[in-house]
């Protein structure tokens, strides 16, 4: 019945001295709002690398050969194309795939050359899985005028290693599957892409899927088939039945969880950053609630004697500094939202520009944009609050331990 | 009858060792003394000569080195925190020197506060409150917080949170020492017609000469133990 004077008492007391209890507010609400910003500032980081590593080219999964990967070996083709092919088509969770050659190969110009994986698509299901008509800074993508099937794409660095521009011809050579013979051809620079990552812009170089099968004796045989799924989670999750049930015949359907497992680490350990970072921020608004409890507990040590001396108990007054640190953290609370909010939201809409920084095998190709989640403003503040009334149990013990005569030493 | 249960306060070789820096210091020394229902008591003497601990002590705030303390016919040392808290509540009043009222509380809230702590139901608090505030001479200051009023507002304040849950013993500590001569001296007749009309029992501690001459019985203390004790005839 009476645990209601104590809440007035508290809210009375913690908006007794406004300043102390704005600073300590602030305190603790920036440590809130720090862990709301970091949240989804990690959130929207692991959005924009899942999306740099698997919309720029990968897709969310691929289906090769088995031991394809291992050493690109040319004649290693996916074995039963057109079963596989049929069973994508009536898949309900596939969104789209695209058939892909991969053969490493040498491409020369008149004044340089250099070691490529010459890369065979479709160019009318290729722009589903890659971005590469997104980024195209020089030229068209697979539609320009004269001999298409000679056309070819490469990345801004290659042709500046090349030194060659649109319009210019290059030789490229690859061995042939089976005989190992190689082939050559003359292709003429129809487009010069630039996705800011060093490895698809100079180890690359795209070709029209018929030509490059005919260069190397493939003949309908494709390599690879990368995958886009309706749901992303698919992607993710590499133990989903859709491996499984494309694993078959001598073929492999990884997710881009096992065909990038250092991504899949460097988000786990993302994790354990925020977990870690929440921990030592924690531990400072710990510091920070302790010393406003004892502060205001110092300051009126003879108020406390005065309400022992009268009668009240020690477990009493214990729950009045536990309620006097729920009211300084429903205060914090309210300021840590608003500026979490204001933060987040500011950085959601304005973006974070990491474009061309590579981390973890993945560059950073648009603006980082953090995510706002409901959670993060259900959650972090329930932490933050029993957090608070966790850590006020030190001052709440010591004031209920007070003796009246040691606190009212003053007096009589 | 036993001694302890005919007068609300009995002491018997009430001894007080303080341990300053390491070195004792007897702040109190073998004292026996009793008081009884309904008396006016001043405990006088000089700085340090052991007012401050004996209130303590009789009160239940601080704990004895040796001897017995008796409030109301119960031996303190028998009782645990709790119950000394629940004593101190039904059966002591105290008012301070410099008033000590909850700032943040209202002055009705201030003085229904023990009665709170005891369960009281609102309608019995808010009668009391009326009443006794009606008798301090603060009825329509109920709502003021306790900065709002004068010191001797806030002092008469003090003497209604002590009285309204009908203490046997009402302990004050230099109660007129932050008044002025014509407040102080207005609050101890206040103190004394409660104190004649409702038989409460009131002991100061004081060097406040106004006290010394309103109070029935003085009790002296030097060095810690009781040099006079004198009872005036016709108080």
């Amino acid at each position: 019945m009476f645990g209601g004077i104590y809440m007035k008492l508290a809210w009375r007391n913690v908006l007794r001295n406004k300043r102390r209890t704005f600073i300590a507010g602030i305190a603790i609400g920036v440590g809130l709002a720090a862990l709301i910003s970091m949240d989804a500032l990690i959130i929207g980081m692991e959005k924009n690398m899942i999306k740099s590593a698997t919309g720029s080219f990968m897709g969310e999964g691929q289906i090769h050969r088995e031991d394809f990967r291992k050493a690109f070996e040319v004649e290693r083709t996916i074995a039963d194309l057109e079963q596989v092919v049929a069973g994508l088509e009536q898949e309900p969770l596939v969104e789209n795939f695209t058939l892909r050659t991969l053969a490493f190969g040498m491409i020369s110009s008149p004044a340089n050359v250099s070691s490529v994986s010459m890369v065979g698509v479709d160019p009318s299901t290729e722009p589903y899985l890659s971005e590469i008509d997104d980024v195209m800074v020089e030229g068209s993508y697979f539609d320009g005028e004269g001999d298409i099937s000679r056309q070819i794409l490469i990345g801004a660095k290659l042709a500046e290693l090349l030194e060659v521009g649109l319009g210019d011809r290059v030789v490229m050579t690859v061995a042939q599957a089976e005989t190992g013979d190689l082939a050559q051809e003359m292709f003429r620079i129809s487009g010069i892409y630039y996705f800011k990552s060093l490895e698809l812009d100079q180890g690359m170089a795209f070709v029209r899927l018929d030509k490059a099968q005919q260069m190397l004796g493939l003949e309908g045989r494709v390599h690879q088939i990368a995958l886009k799924f309706h749901d992303s989670n698919v992607g993710r999750d590499g133990d989903h039945p859709f491996w499984s049930m494309y694993s078959q015949n001598g073929n492999e359907a990884l997710s881009w969880t096992r065909l990038m497992p250092t991504l899949e680490s460097v988000l786990d350990l993302s994790q354990w950053a925020t977990l870690i970072l929440g921990v030592i921020l924690f531990a400072v608004v710990a510091l920070g609630i302790i010393n406003t409890l004892f502060m205001s507990l110092y300051e009126r040590m003879f108020e406390f004697g005065v309400l022992r001396a009268v009668g009240t108990r020690p477990v009493a007054l214990g729950r009045l500094i536990l309620f006097e640190a729920g009211a300084l953290a429903l205060i914090a609370i309210c300021m840590g939202m608003a500026l979490g909010f204001i933060i987040t939201y500011l950085l959601s809409t304005f973006g974070i520009d990491y474009s061309g920084i590579e981390y973890a095998g993945v560059t950073f190709r648009k603006l980082l944009y953090p995510v706002m989640q409901p959670r993060q403003f259900i959650e972090f503040p329930i932490y933050v609050f029993l957090f608070t009334v966790l850590v006020g149990l030190y001052p709440a013990t010591y004031a209920a331990r007070l003796t009246p005569a040691r606190a009212m030493r003053k007096s009589f | 009858m036993d001694k302890t249960d005919n007068n609300v306060i009995v002491t018997e070789g009430v001894t007080k060792i303080y341990d300053e820096n390491g070195v004792p210091v007897k702040a109190v020394n073998e004292v026996d003394l009793t008081i009884g229902y309904g008396e006016f008591t001043a405990i006088v003497g000089p700085s340090g000569s052991g007012k401050t601990t004996f209130l303590n002590i009789i009160s239940g705030l601080d704990s004895v080195t040796s001897g017995m303390v008796w409030l109301g016919g119960k031996e303190l040392s028998r009782m645990s925190g709790r119950e000394l808290s629940d004593y101190r509540r039904d059966s002591i009043g105290f008012i301070f020197q410099a008033y000590n009222l909850i700032p943040v509380l209202t002055v009705e809230e201030n003085i229904e506060y023990i009665m709170l702590l005891q369960g009281r139901p609102k309608e019995e608090r808010r009668e009391r409150v009326r009443e006794i505030l009606e008798r301090v001479g603060l009825s329509g200051y109920a709502d003021r917080v306790p900065p709002k009023l004068s010191g001797g507002q806030q002092q008469r304040v003090a003497v209604a949170r002590a009285m309204v849950a009908r203490p046997k013993l009402v302990l004050a500590d230099e109660p007129t020492a932050n008044l002025d001569s014509k407040t102080g001296a207005e609050l101890l007749d206040m103190m004394r017609e409660l104190n004649q009309s409702t038989g409460m029992t009131f002991v100061f501690s004081t060097h406040d000469q106004m006290i010394m001459q309103r109070a029935t019985r003085l009790v002296t203390l030097k060095d810690g133990r009781i040099f006079s004790d004198e009872t005036k005839t016709g108080g």
